[in-house]
């Protein structure tokens, strides 16, 4: 799956540079002033350009949801979210989930190396990531879709995961994490950025 | 059931598929009645008394279980053993939605009340398949659940029909046209309550229980008053002390593997997580009209598997419980494995039937079809174990405590008896039970209370390579013997219905529907429907012609080949 992808790389910096003006309904007046919070940092549309923000555009609505009562209500941490999501009401969660849930995502443009894509691969299948997460990668229901999410984003995750950092997932990922190399959270980092 | 969701040859969770929205999303939303033609005049409010009775009323089947009892034995025997063979298809009613049905029909004087995924409701002509209206529930934002969008079904009393919604609400609905006459949440679906059991009405109380022992709820049976839904008492499966007797054995016997003196400590420490220790009722609660008293089996604890942080019998999970009915309080339970960590809990219905105690003598007894692959018969006025079955399925290694890279043992999580309800003969004294056999390893994960969302506590995995099949299995109540047993190559989820033609019928996953003979467990007849037959079968009489009745719409929980139809059959 890694053909074309170099070719097309600028054009696809510049179509997510543009950001959500084509990429989906523009938000209820109601959230507005939330979405323009969240976009500040994980783009426009939700299409973020840092690893440090992930890409929330395209994502489930219902992970997004619960992403964000967790934050909320102390099961997961994150020193920029906690505050955010302390002041949303759930409607105002459901209401986000939905938005973002409905922006396209742009694919991924970090330049993924062939070898380390196809060693992720293996990695992946090995560990049965697609039993959850279905086998593009692009989630069901509360497991997230994590195709062509940010390279850094992904590998902090699961080294999160790994190291019981982030436990607001009943322990799913810890066990997945466990018994990854570092090695095979950046093969596999670069296998799933590279699926979108 | 904890259900155990285990698709074959994958990963338990991700079957657990919860959440309504996505590829479903046209079967949820534009919520409405429909009409399609004007309701039957045939058509009659249904009293008390009809339903009291409803046990000997060949014409209609007015209980998802057959009546208050849950015997699933039809009476008429037009259809019989010996002419079953020439059974043939009268009607096939297609609905909207193609995803699992479990559901069991209601039939009043020739009208079937079907339900669908989703909390679609049907009423059709039960003669010619003719749909008078359609219901959709105007589902909420928020939906938690396991094991497939469900319903089993409605329960009626009056000219109101009752169903449990997978965004745990109550809805009553006008049975002549379909229209919502009120509806009340039940629980808060975001904390992972949903509804997918058939309700039960008696003497104007609505009994239902809840799904969510994989989310970390804390299981109820709840009574609402048929006119306007109002809640009259509630029954919480999960007592503030949960502790119990800090049973070494199962109720069979065998070792759990306990480190009690470790779990006394920490119970002594923190016995909080009552609020959190799961309890699910899933199916139809039995009701004893002599005594007025509800009987339901308690699904799991939550999690699942991680029995660290719940030290403790966890009480009353994996346990037949009997409550008054006027006022929801305890009578007794009976637990068949405290502290489970395998999800082998209690699941099927409670039936009311009759049976020969240790002495000899014929007492009133309460049964009930377990995942171990036993059918325990208990005492109806004590609760007290007078025996349990032969075991219905392979059993090996019980009970191996999960490990974190698992641990075989036999059954697999799923059972055994899943929620499929068992049916009776009670002149052959037999009880039939429709078991699964999954090779599975169970392992064990730490894992905190992730709020509302799925808590499994480790994995159940099915055995790549190790062969899945079914046992449609009867047993002798009065012995506990094992009379004959038909094996099926697939895992049996959807339940039997037993007839007074000495017939027992049953549904495969490969789309099979098939009648048995009820003393041999002979093949008389069989159907392919085309999708998953994972329902029980109903049966009822329309100007004196005998019908049988069965939903083909596969299954989630074992990804039985998805349908959208009710069969019909009746002699040509």
């Amino acid at each position: 799956m890694i053909p074309m992808r170099s070719m097309v790389l600028s054009s696809l910096m510049l179509w997510s540079a543009l950001g959500s003006a084509q990429g989906g309904p523009a938000p209820d007046a109601s959230i507005k002033d939330k979405v323009d919070t969240c976009v500040a940092c994980h783009g426009p549309g939700g299409n973020s350009a840092s690893g440090v923000f992930p890409t929330i555009a395209g994502q489930t609505g219902r992970y997004i949801y619960l992403q964000l009562r967790d934050f909320k209500e102390g099961r997961r941490k994150d020193p920029n979210m906690d505050a955010i999501a302390a002041a949303l009401s759930q409607q105002d969660m459901l209401a986000l989930g939905d938005y973002f849930s409905k922006q396209k995502q742009a694919p991924s443009a970090f330049k993924a190396d062939g070898a380390k894509v196809t060693a992720g691969k293996k990695v992946s299948d090995a560990v049965l990531c697609p039993m959850c997460h279905l086998g593009g990668f692009e989630g069901q229901n509360e497991i997230p879709r994590v195709a062509g999410q940010q390279y850094d984003y992904i590998k902090k995750q699961l080294a999160d995961f790994k190291a019981k950092r982030r436990t607001n997932d009943a322990g799913n990922m810890t066990s997945v994490a466990g018994g990854l190399s570092d090695d095979d959270i950046e093969n596999l980092a670069h296998y799933i950025t590279n699926l979108y | 059931m904890g259900n155990s969701i285990k698709r074959a040859g994958t990963v338990a969770i991700t079957a657990f598929a919860i959440g309504a929205a996505g590829a479903h999303a046209q079967e949820i939303t534009n919520a409405a009645t429909t009409t399609a033609k004007p309701m039957s005049a045939n058509l009659v409010p249904i009293d008390g008394a009809m339903l009291e009775k409803a046990g000997s009323d060949a014409k209609n089947w007015l209980h998802s279980n057959g009546n208050y009892a849950n015997t699933r034995f039809y009476p008429g025997a037009q259809i019989n053993a010996g002419n079953v063979g020439k059974l043939k298809p009268a009607f096939v009613f297609q609905t909207a939605v193609l995803e699992s049905m479990e559901t069991a029909p209601i039939v009043i004087n020739g009208v079937m009340f079907l339900t669908t995924s989703f909390n679609h409701v049907y009423a059709i002509d039960a003669v010619t398949g003719e749909e008078y209206w359609h219901y959709k529930h105007k589902m909420g934002p928020i939906t938690t659940y396991c094991c497939g969008p469900n319903n089993r079904g409605v329960a009626v009393e009056g000219g109101t029909l009752f169903m449990g919604t997978l965004d745990a609400k109550l809805v009553a609905l006008d049975a002549k046209t379909g229209k919502l006459l009120w509806e009340t949440q039940i629980a808060d679906p975001d904390k992972g309550y949903s509804e997918t059991m058939a309700p039960v009405v008696i003497d104007g109380k609505v009994l239902i229980g809840t799904n969510g022992g994989e989310y970390g709820i804390r299981g109820f049976v709840k009574a609402f008053d048929a006119k306007d839904g109002k809640l009259i008492w509630t029954f919480n499966t999960i007592p503030e002390k949960s502790e119990g007797v800090w049973a070494k054995n199962d109720l069979t016997g065998r070792d759990m593997h306990r480190d009690i003196e470790a779990e006394k400590a920490a119970y002594a420490k923190d016995s909080s997580f009552y609020q959190t220790l799961g309890g699910g009722v899933w199916m139809a609660p039995a009701v004893d009209l002599k005594t007025k008293t509800v009987f339901f089996v308690v699904g799991n604890p939550s999690p699942d598997l991680y029995g660290a942080i719940r030290p403790g019998d966890n009480l009353y999970t994996d346990s037949m419980v009997a409550v008054d009915l006027d006022k929801g309080t305890y009578k007794w339970h009976s637990q068949y494995i405290a502290h489970d960590v395998w999800d082998l809990d209690a699941v099927s219905p409670v039936i009311l039937t009759q049976a020969k105690d240790k002495s000899g003598n014929m007492v009133d007894v309460a049964i009930h079809g377990g995942k171990t692959g036993h059918v325990y018969v208990h005492d109806r006025a004590t609760g007290a174990l007078i025996r349990f079955s032969e075991a219905m399925v392979p059993q090996e290694n019980m009970w191996v405590l999960p490990t974190k890279t698992g641990a075989r043992m036999l059954p697999g999580a799923n059972g055994g008896v899943e929620w499929s309800p068992m049916a009776i003969n009670p002149k052959l004294r037999m009880t039939y039970a429709a078991n699964l056999h999954q090779p599975m390893t169970y392992h064990v994960e730490e894992a905190a209370y992730p709020g509302g969302k799925l808590w499994l506590g480790g994995a159940f995995k099915t055995i790549p390579g190790e062969e899945q099949s079914g046992r449609l299995v009867a047993v002798n109540l009065d012995t506990g013997k094992v009379a004959w047993t038909v094996k099926t190559p697939q895992p049996l989820i959807g339940g039997v219905l037993a007839t007074a033609g000495d017939i027992v019928f049953n549904g495969e996953a490969n789309g099979w529907f098939k009648a048995f003979d009820a003393k041999t467990g002979k093949e008389l007849w069989k159907y392919n429907c085309g999708a998953g037959v994972n329902a029980p079968a109903v049966s009822y009489m329309v100007n004196g012609k005998q019908y049988v009745a069965v939903a083909a719409g596969g299954n989630n929980q074992i990804d039985a080949k998805r349908g959208n139809s009710v069969f019909v059959f009746a002699m040509p």
